[in-house]
């Protein structure tokens, strides 16, 4: 009871706490007037009688001081006092506070940034009821890499049982052709198993989710149904309350809606925003004229999960999976030579933590952003060495004022914490500005990183999980900002201290191990992150520099979908060439021709193709329209181009490139002779050779590539993106290509324009973020460690005026002078670089993976960093320096 | 600096100033501190100063109350009370330090 009141009090006490100090102050005037009084009346005079009445008083300020303590909440408010004090003390120097605020946050708010990339892309689990019990699978045949990608066989097999799962299922990312009032629109969906819905848990919005009933041939019994989000009944219905029942024309075939999904849902996949819903097996339908369900196990197509049956452990899963696999490969129908292959490699199947579901884009991203992170890593470490030495400078000319209040009686640790409650205020204001900034930053970052890769979102919003870090960092570089410079400024001889004030003798002092090994480290932290910033742009610029066989400027891909028109073979080759002639007859287009893969897109088509020596080669694919070659400006060496009279009856040809003929032909002429496909026994007449390109990535290098006539194409109702030069203006040939469509093909969606420049730029997104982020980190980190540099000497060449004063007095020259103070920060930058460098040669091989034809020890680049090292080290040299030059020598005397 | 006086004791300062208002009614502070050094007889050494925190304690654990008056010189000073609480307590505080009293001096007591 007692200790509540008291302690209800004491907080009371922290609000009054100003009334309360006049009011003390009022008390014990009172009390001396008083004694004075008395005193008087025995007769002693006014002087004596107050000193009097003071010496029975006691220690009035230490009463006020014990009054006090007594009163409040003695920690709390002693840290309000210290914090005033720090900010005090910050504002008394604004450019150190700004410099240290700017630092921090550019730290904090560069690791918050990759975090909460890191986080969206790795840490979130899934924003479903119960997402510890989902768990992905994956095919293990022995390779160096896990399969992620089922075939139907083998996920209707799994869907079948539940020893283990209460339900498996499988979904795949796909594009649904959905008509509207004007014309058609492709629309970002999923088609989703049977035990999807309900292994995910979420109630619909309205209406019910899909269930097993609907994922089968024609749908339920009551017809093919869709689920919908709720951000597509906003667009899509205008929020309809009516919505549940209505038609949708996916792929000219009507779907009902059977419920809508709330906005928080989804899906397994986190890096997708699937607006539709539609089930598996209606893939012959949405995906027409493809048929995965028919490919069987050539068409490895979904992603699968399962979710566990309740107190069903991992382990146990994978248990069961083994025992598993072996039959559900046998009831797959492959041949037999495919089982015995799979055999061979152990094949099975297993199951890993699911709780974060799975996407594809994790292999793909998660080396960049790790590489990103330690970077990030860096520069903070490299901010909080920074300001470490730079108050550690400042500690040693405070050190008169900490050492006297150390005398009069304050307590070390007491001390010690009010200069960390300054480091922490530094940290806590840095954080918040640094916080303040990363949403927007992280966004503009996701949406760089994922360029290349269109339809993919990543989830940056702030979470718990990240605030936890950024309160995390900024406590860590709180203590690591604080600590060292508190515990120096407060160790060492007391009455040294006091007595030095500013004395000659101090030039021992600078030479202490400690800030110097800060500022060195804080060097290599720059060199490091320099040649991380070299490696990568001068790898960028190779890349670039390399070319990629083509001409890549004033060239525009316009991409058709025809796949769900009517037309096929010679009609649609009808319909292209039109539309070829409609583009190539805008102002500005030099010529106009059409492929089937565009090049650096990462998609790709081979096949193993055969000379009648024998030699069967891999090589990749394309089919391409007429005039292709001299459009992409792809030398022609020999032979012609392909012409719109290579239909199917005029004989099958082929274009090869250098690298391929050469493969198939190494000591001869390629042109006219025959390329064979074994196992379709076709045979090919080459009838041109021409340059190399690349073909999949920029990175790796051209490959042995055939191109078909596209009026030979195959597959029914190919997809062909035209691709246009032009040196005209390029955004009009959107609006053009749409109304062409819309005169011709009016059931097609709206053709969609990209420049090859963009097609480049997205194709090396990641390697371009990582080398801009690097550039970025490198500039900050050379200017963060100038200022170092320089807080640091100017501090120790002020303390050392008098010293100076008394060298030059005795003769030292100007000359000698800036050399002495040179010297110090020229051990410090040679010590630093050579350990930087060091570092980064061992650290570098981590980067080789990302590097193109550029070694990692590149030594240009190596001297190029510790170049710019040196070269901010003496400008962070030259003012203290020339300050130090012009010391008057009777002036600097005069100060002791 | 003089002889060395015994400092007062933690805990029998609060006492004191307990007994001091039960007897003389409210007072301020000065008053209690002369009263102590009054009825002490110079035996203890007492820091006037020292009261105060005592007298805050006793005010936050409700035993006494504090009201703005005028000194007998005529002078605003702040004047203490015991309250209800304050005066059960010294009963209990008396029993506490008689038998703390008690103890101690059966172990000064010359053994036998």
């Amino acid at each position: 009871m007692d200790r509540i009141r008291i302690l209800l009090s004491r907080c009371a006490a922290l609000f009054t706490a100003r009334r309360e100090n006049a009011e003390l102050d009022e008390e014990l005037q009172a009390h001396i007037d008083l004694a004075i009084e008395e005193h008087r009346r025995q007769g002693l005079l006014e002087p004596e009688a107050r000193t009097a009445a003071l010496r029975a008083f006691g220690g009035v300020t230490q009463t006020k001081e014990r009054y006090r303590e007594q009163r409040g909440v003695p920690l709390v408010e002693q840290f309000a006092r210290d914090l005033r004090f720090a900010l005090r003390q910050l504002l008394n120097s604004p450019a150190f506070t700004l410099v240290a605020l700017l630092t921090l946050a550019l730290g904090v708010g560069a690791n918050t940034v990759v975090f909460s990339l890191i986080n969206g892309l790795l840490l979130r689990p899934l924003s479903v009821p119960d997402a510890g019990r989902l768990a992905v699978l994956r095919i293990e045949e022995g390779g160096p890499t896990p399969n992620y990608a089922f075939c139907t066989p083998f996920f209707r097999s799994l869907e079948k049982r539940h020893d283990v799962f209460a339900n498996v299922f499988a979904f795949e990312r796909d594009l649904l052709q959905v008509r509207g009032h004007s014309g058609s629109e492709n629309i970002p969906g999923q088609l989703v198993s049977g035990q999807f819905f309900q292994a995910l848990e979420t109630p619909p919005l309205l209406g019910r989710y899909l269930t097993p009933q609907d994922d089968q041939h024609g749908g339920s019994p009551a017809g093919l149904a869709v689920v919908i989000s709720e951000a597509f009944w906003n667009s899509w219905f205008n929020r309809a309350p009516d919505v549940v029942g209505r038609k949708l024309v996916i792929a000219n075939t009507p779907f009902t809606v059977v419920g809508v999904m709330p906005r928080r849902f989804i899906g397994a996949d986190p890096m997708q925003r699937p607006e539709i819903f539609a089930p598996l097996s209606a893939d012959p339908i949405i995906d027409a004229p493809r048929n995965h369900i028919d490919d069987g196990i050539h068409a490895w197509w979904i992603n699968v999960m399962g979710q566990l049956k309740p107190g069903v452990s991992l382990d146990q899963a994978n248990a069961e999976l083994r025992t598993i696999s072996d039959p559900i490969l046998h009831e797959a129908g492959a041949d037999a030579r495919y089982v015995a292959d799979e055999e061979k490699s152990h094949f099975h199947f297993a199951a890993e933590p699911g709780s974060r579901g799975y996407t594809f884009a994790r292999t793909l991203f998660r080396k960049p952003l790790v590489a990103m992170f330690a970077m990030c890593g860096g520069i903070l470490l490299l901010a909080c060495l920074n300001l470490a030495s730079l108050l550690m400078a400042r500690g040693a000319a405070r050190k008169r004022e900490l050492a006297t209040r150390l005398a009069l009686g304050a307590a070390r640790g007491r001390l010690i914490r009010q200069l960390l409650t300054e480091s922490l205020l530094l940290a806590v204001l840095g954080t918040a500005a640094g916080l303040a900034v990363a949403p927007v930053v992280s966004h503009s970052l996701a949406a760089m990183l994922l360029n290349g890769s269109d339809g993919l979102q990543l989830d940056t919003s702030i979470d718990l999980r990240i605030f936890g870090f950024a309160a995390l960092i900024a406590v860590v570089s709180a203590v690591l900002i604080g600590l060292i410079p508190a515990l120096q400024a407060t160790a060492g001889n007391l009455s040294d201290h006091i007595k030095e004030g500013q004395h000659a003798r101090q030039g021992q002092e600078r030479r202490r191990i400690l800030p110097q090994v800060l500022l060195a480290s804080e060097v290599a932290i720059a060199v490091m992150l320099l040649v991380c910033a070299g490696l990568l742009t001068t790898s960028l610029t190779r890349l670039f520099k390399s070319g990629v066989g083509f001409d890549p400027q004033g060239l525009v891909n316009i991409a058709f979908s025809m796949d769900k028109q009517q037309l096929d073979g010679d009609a649609l080759m009808q319909l292209y060439r039109q539309l070829g002639e409609g583009l190539s007859r805008q102002p500005g287009v030099k010529s106009v021709s059409f492929q089937f893969i565009v090049p650096l897109s990462h998609v790709g088509w081979n096949g193993s193709y055969a000379t009648p020596e024998g030699g069967t080669h891999l090589i990749f694919l394309n089919s391409v329209g007429p005039d292709y070659f001299r459009t992409m400006r792809i030398p022609v060496f020999t032979g012609r181009e392909f012409s719109w009279n290579d239909t199917r009856a005029s004989g099958l040809k082929m274009i090869l490139n250098q690298a391929a003929a050469k493969q198939f032909f190494p000591n001869g002429n390629a042109l006219g002779q025959q390329v064979l496909n074994p196992r379709e026994k076709t045979a090919y007449e080459v009838v041109a050779v021409v340059g190399n390109s690349k073909y999949r990535d920029m990175s790796a290098p051209a490959p042995p590539i055939g191109y078909v006539p596209m009026m030979q194409d195959e597959q029914p109702k190919p997809s062909l993106t035209a691709v246009v030069r032009t040196d005209g203006p390029q955004a009009p040939l959107a609006a053009a290509a749409r109304l062409l469509a819309a005169k011709l093909v009016p059931s097609i969606p709206a053709p969609l324009m990209t420049t090859m420049d963009d097609v480049l730029n997205e194709s090396v997104s990641a390697e371009r973020m990582m080398a801009l982020l690097a550039v970025f980190f490198a500039g900050c980190a050379l200017l963060v460690t100038g200022i170092g540099l320089y807080g640091t000497l100017s501090y120790a060449t002020a303390r050392r005026t008098s010293e100076i004063g008394i060298r030059m007095a005795l003769g030292a020259r100007r000359a000698g002078v800036v050399a002495m103070v040179f010297k110090e920060n020229a051990a410090v930058a040679a010590a630093g670089s050579g350990a930087g460098l060091i570092a980064s040669v061992l650290l570098s091989r981590a980067l080789a993976s990302f590097l193109y034809e550029t070694s990692p020890r590149d030594p240009w680049v190596l001297g190029e960093a510790v170049a710019a090292l040196t070269g901010i080290a003496c400008a962070a040299s030259l003012v203290p320096a020339l300050r130090a030059a012009w010391i008057e020598p009777m002036q600097a005397l005069r100060m002791e | 600096m003089g002889e060395k006086k015994p400092d007062v004791l933690q805990g029998t300062l609060d006492l004191m100033v307990l007994k001091t208002l039960e007897a003389m009614g409210p007072l301020h502070g000065y008053g209690i501190a002369r009263r102590i050094e009054q009825v002490s007889g110079d035996t203890v050494s007492l820091n006037q100063g020292t009261i105060y925190p005592a007298l805050l304690r006793l005010k936050q654990r409700g035993w006494i109350k504090a009201s703005w008056g005028i000194s007998e010189s005529n002078r605003r000073a702040k004047f203490y009370a015991l309250t209800r609480t304050g005066q059960k307590q010294i009963e209990k505080e008396t029993e506490n330090w008689a038998r703390i009293a008690a103890t101690m001096a059966r172990f000064l007591a010359p053994t036998t």
